[in-house]
């Protein structure tokens, strides 16, 4: 092998090749930041890590001029529902259940009495908040309901219609206290008066919220032949993230109610910039191969002579080819070497940076940008090994 | 391998030459394992494009050249490379040495392909033909008969059954030409190989079986 290797790395360019190691150094080391960068990112954007922890959502119909007009109510019917569960991106979906009786709230406070038309709703019990034992009493007469009010709500009531009106601000716990009487009125003056009470808040769902069982019994007692389609349901998603959530709510015209979506739309962006920077980086890649190959030709055809004759005295086109291949592997893993080497270098610089931004957000996986690395270091180099082989045989 | 055939071969350059009055173009010709051949030529008749149709570099001639009968347009890459690892070995006119090695490098780097021959034996083919002092000097800087003694030795460091030599010693005084020839007979024979050898006007002394004018 030495004295091949003596013969053949005559007008081997150094110049040439450090160009090609740069260039290759500099694909190669995009390539796996863009992929590197991504996965790291990730987590600060899908809910599974606690930063934005959301998979619930909240689907509706949007609501078009129309159908105010019509007063033609947008209902999920049941093959709705049922497509929706068949989405990839669905865990489960739970229909929100109206209350189909009259509601009418009171309570009073130190003398001051105040009272309002009002509905409850509920969701599945899986989907809510309430404790077990509040959600599976018996609601008789004397039983007391159990209330979910949004955050919001209160935050109406404090810093706008408080502030305004000179009543005094509420906290959760005060709230919590004060008893509420309820009159529920059905079909054909069937009424029943209960008490109720506030037992939590919640930023999730925007609507007054009791249990189902209690919704279900309600519904029976007062309202027994009404039956409606629920205009809103609550959606379980694997990855809130996921694009293909936003495209299918648009598609079916069906709008979300918060923004928990921002998030998918913010990977979407983030994916489409990886992407692109990762295109960057196989473009110079396979232009940094271009110079390595041109550099090998432009070798074998200075040296096609000596290529020859040792092809005459009985050499094999393998054994010819052999050291132009080591040399372009060598180089090739020496690239992958230094470009992974790189990586971790600036990854530990950006890992800083986003833990400060983000304490919980636990750092992606290596794997990806280091098969992807291996994959093109395998790629190139078997591209490499075939070509020079091609260009030795073609010396025949 | 035991023959190589000729029928009615022609390099293509002389396809449109009517006067060809040769004793291998477009007869029928056979070269056996074990005899001596002399093919004598003038210069222009299609001794060098003989030379590299049997070693298989060029292929621009109409008509067959076969081995043991199997036409040789049919050899792969690899069969070649056999062929010129155990069969056919080649001194060319041109030489086809590296400038860039010394002598001995030249000779190891065929040695090193087939461990034909041992140190010692190829130590004493450069002291037998005179060029032992320049083992170790680069190639380049040798004259043209020291180079074609080289050549010679790294031919000899193969096994072969047919030995072609193309004006191997065109640049040697008759006590060297005599020493190769010696040399060269006593390797065929060792190994009942055939040589053959080519040559205009100066040829080597050796007890040719045939002798072709090309």
């Amino acid at each position: 092998m030495s004295l091949i290797w003596k013969l053949l790395r005559q007008h081997v360019s150094i110049g040439q090749l450090a160009g090609f190691f740069l260039a290759n150094l500099l694909g190669m080391l995009i390539v796996l930041l863009s992929v590197q960068f991504y996965e790291d990112i990730l987590p600060a954007f899908s809910g599974e890590d606690g930063v934005m922890k959301n998979t619930y959502i909240i689907v509706s119909k949007r609501i078009a001029a129309v159908s105010t007009l019509s007063g033609e109510a947008q209902t999920f019917t049941q093959a709705d529902i049922h497509e929706l569960e068949q989405q990839p991106f669905t865990r489960r979906v739970g229909a929100f259940t109206a209350s189909q009786f009259q509601v009418y709230a009171s309570l009073s406070m130190g003398g001051l009495g105040m009272g309002t038309d009002m509905f409850f709703e509920s969701v599945p019990d899986s989907f809510s908040e309430f404790s077990q034992t509040a959600a599976a009493q018996d609601f008789s007469a004397a039983a007391e309901i159990p209330i979910i009010l949004p955050r919001t709500y209160l935050a109406l009531y404090n810093f706008g219609f408080a502030a305004t009106k000179n009543l005094p601000q509420l906290s959760e716990g005060v709230v919590s206290m004060v008893p509420m009487d309820f009159r529920l009125r059905g079909e054909g003056g069937a009424e029943r008066r209960m008490k109720g009470r506030v037992v939590g808040f919640t930023t999730r769902l925007n609507t007054v919220l009791v249990p189902e069982s209690f919704m279900r019994q309600m519904n029976q007692e007062l309202a027994p032949h009404a039956s409606a389609e629920p205009t809103r349901l609550i959606v379980e998603v694997k990855n809130p993230t996921d694009d293909a959530i936003a495209s299918f709510m648009q598609r079916r015209g069906y709008e979300l109610e918060d923004d928990s979506l921002a998030a998918g739309r913010a990977t979407y962006f983030l994916k489409v910039v990886a992407g692109v920077v990762m295109a960057v980086g196989l473009l110079i890649s396979a232009l940094s191969f271009y110079i390595l190959m041109l550099s090998i030709f432009l070798l074998v055809q200075k040296n096609a002579e000596k290529l020859q004759n040792l092809l005459l005295i009985g050499y094999s086109p393998a054994r010819v080819s052999l050291p132009y291949q080591l040399l372009t592997v060598i180089l090739n893993a020496l690239v992958l070497v230094l470009a992974t080497g790189l990586l971790l270098w600036i990854r530990s610089l950006y890992l800083e940076r986003l833990w400060q931004m983000f304490p919980a957000l636990s750092e992606g996986s290596l794997l990806p940008a280091l098969l992807l690395g291996l994959g093109l270091f395998l790629f190139v180099s078997l591209l490499n090994i075939f070509t020079i082989r091609h260009k030795i045989n073609s010396l025949l | 391998m035991t023959t190589i055939t000729l029928h009615h071969t022609l390099p293509a350059v002389f396809a449109q030459r009517t006067d060809i009055t040769s004793e291998v173009w477009q007869q029928d010709v056979t070269l056996t394992r074990g005899y001596l051949y002399l093919i004598e030529a003038a210069s222009g008749t299609g001794k060098s494009s003989l030379c590299s149709y049997l070693t298989g570099y060029r292929r621009d001639y109409s008509g067959t050249i076969a081995f043991d009968g199997r036409d040789v347009r049919s050899l792969k890459t690899a069969d070649w490379t056999a062929l010129r690892q155990r069969s056919l070995s080649m001194v060319f006119q041109e030489l086809r040495l590296f400038p860039e090695l010394t002598a001995w490098e030249n000779v190891q780097i065929k040695n090193q392909l087939t461990h034909f021959r041992t140190d010692a034996e190829v130590m004493a083919w450069f002291e037998a033909l005179g060029i032992s002092d320049k083992r170790d000097v680069k190639l380049a800087r040798m004259s043209f008969g020291q180079q074609q003694r080289v050549a010679l030795i790294r031919a000899l460091c193969q096994p072969f059954d047919f030995l072609l030599a193309d004006e191997p010693v065109s640049h040697l005084d008759k006590d060297n030409s005599r020493l190769m020839g010696e040399l060269m007979l006593a390797e065929a024979q060792r190994q009942g190989a055939a040589v053959v050898v080519t040559s205009i006007g100066h040829h080597m002394e050796l007890p040719y079986t045939k002798i072709f004018k090309l």
